[in-house]
């Protein structure tokens, strides 16, 4: 059996870690699948789906070694006017910060909820806001 | 405050309910692979970088291409929806021979605020006898006009069209009427400058990001391709902010003009003041 539902979110800022972990869980359980595993996936590039824990302080931290890695300012290739597109690429640093978290994670789900740690929160990453964003959410199990 | 000048809402929501109307726009205009964008996303980015107004920007491409871009009336209903965000242009093909009737139409019923036209995608030369009875409107009227001036990006535009010499004569020949040549006409930003130094009534806007980052354009337009007191001692009253969506992100032009040095009252011009002098033809 598989379930797959979307999670929506418009970002207001350039940088944002948005808490889907409720909604995610709230998916699984509504889902009728017991036992298989989820995947949460973002449908972009310039975003990162992370697993940490919720503190404001580790979300600085997270932010700041981000930036440090992949400043705003620097000779990116990607930033030229591109004709497939019509318009300016200037978002190498979003693409670079999502490559760094990753587009997915996935978590095991027994007796129809999903097995994580306490700290274990999933968070959509924005960085290339704001951007109406999609997450799927994908349950797949027996 | 921050107006930006130039915004061609062709993926605005309320106006994009025709899928082929859609298509034709983004062929016609060049720009692929974005979407319709509700109201809630698109204030999300003005709010981020402070933009509180914008001038929406048709185009009749009647003669050219066989539609618009986006209408004078799809406009209209924009600015209906946020009479307070949104400042409406008109936009007309020189060689419609009601060209005259729509214009004054726009002026004097619809609200439109002034005139976009494109000579490059519209193919006109801007001394051709066919565009002088709409400047002669703009003046009646006081409407000013912006003309898409260097590159053009939409296809089968030529630049011989939009060099900014070609604008000299209407400049000399309507020393009232106030004309934007966009984009800092680039590549001949030079020929720009030596036209904004002459003629008081011409400005120009910084919707240019074809070769570099915001943060690397803007400098180098600033500081390289013009010396870097030339705006602030010469014309520091021609000069808008223009972002040219979709194909450039306004808040990223404001980040990086943010960082360019100039003196406060230079910069309070470039981001509202002469866009409003430019509009409404007093000191804003």
């Amino acid at each position: 059996m598989v379930v797959v539902k979307t999670i929506q979110h418009l970002s207001k800022q350039v940088e944002e870690y948005f808490n889907i972990t409720r909604q995610v869980h709230q998916i699984v359980e509504e889902s009728g699948v017991r036992n298989g595993f989820v995947a949460v996936i973002t449908a972009h590039t310039t975003t990162g789906i992370l697993v940490n824990e919720a503190l404001p302080c580790v979300e600085t931290d997270i932010s700041d070694m981000l930036e440090r890695t992949v400043p705003l300012e620097a000779p990116y290739a990607h930033a030229h006017f591109l004709p497939t597109y019509g318009a300016t690429s200037n978002n190498s640093q979003g693409h670079l910060k999502s490559v760094l978290t990753g587009n997915h994670c996935l978590f095991p789900v027994l007796d129809g909820k999903i097995v994580c740690g306490g700290a274990q929160d999933i968070y959509l990453a924005e960085f290339d806001g704001p951007q109406l964003r999609k997450v799927y959410v994908e349950v797949m199990g027996e | 405050m921050l107006i930006d000048m130039h915004i061609h809402p062709i993926f605005y929501g309320p106006i994009c309910q025709d899928e082929e109307e859609l298509r034709f726009r983004g062929d016609t205009f060049g720009v692929w692979k974005q979407g319709p964008m509700d109201f809630d996303e698109l204030f999300a980015e003005w709010d981020i970088c402070g933009l509180t107004q914008a001038a929406l920007l048709p185009l009749d491409r009647t003669t050219t291409a066989g539609g618009h871009v986006v209408t004078n009336e799809q406009v209209e209903q924009l600015c209906r929806l946020h009479p307070d965000k949104f400042i409406g242009f008109a936009s007309v093909d020189p060689r419609r021979p009601d060209a005259a009737e729509v214009l004054e139409r726009a002026f004097r019923d619809q609200g439109l605020r002034g005139l976009k036209l494109n000579p490059a995608s519209q193919r006109f030369l801007p001394t051709e006898d066919c565009v002088e009875p709409l400047y002669e409107l703009c003046e009646r009227y006081n409407r000013p006009v912006i003309f898409h001036a260097g590159l053009s990006w939409e296809p089968g535009a030529l630049a011989k069209y939009s060099h900014p010499l070609a604008f000299e004569e209407v400049l000399v020949e309507h020393p009232g009427l106030r004309v934007c040549l966009a984009h800092f006409a680039w590549p001949w930003v030079r020929e720009m400058v030596m036209l904004l130094i002459k003629y008081p009534n011409v400005y120009t806007d910084t919707s240019l990001l074809y070769v570099d980052s915001p943060e690397e354009q803007m400098m180098e337009l600033f500081t390289k391709d013009m010396g870097p007191m030339w705006f602030e001692r010469c014309f520091p009253k021609q000069v808008m902010f223009g972002s040219n969506g979709p194909r450039f992100r306004a808040f990223k032009l404001k980040r990086a003009l943010d960082k360019v040095p100039m003196r406060d009252y230079a910069r309070e011009g470039l981001y509202y003041k002469n866009a409003l002098r430019f509009l409404n033809g007093e000191e804003g």
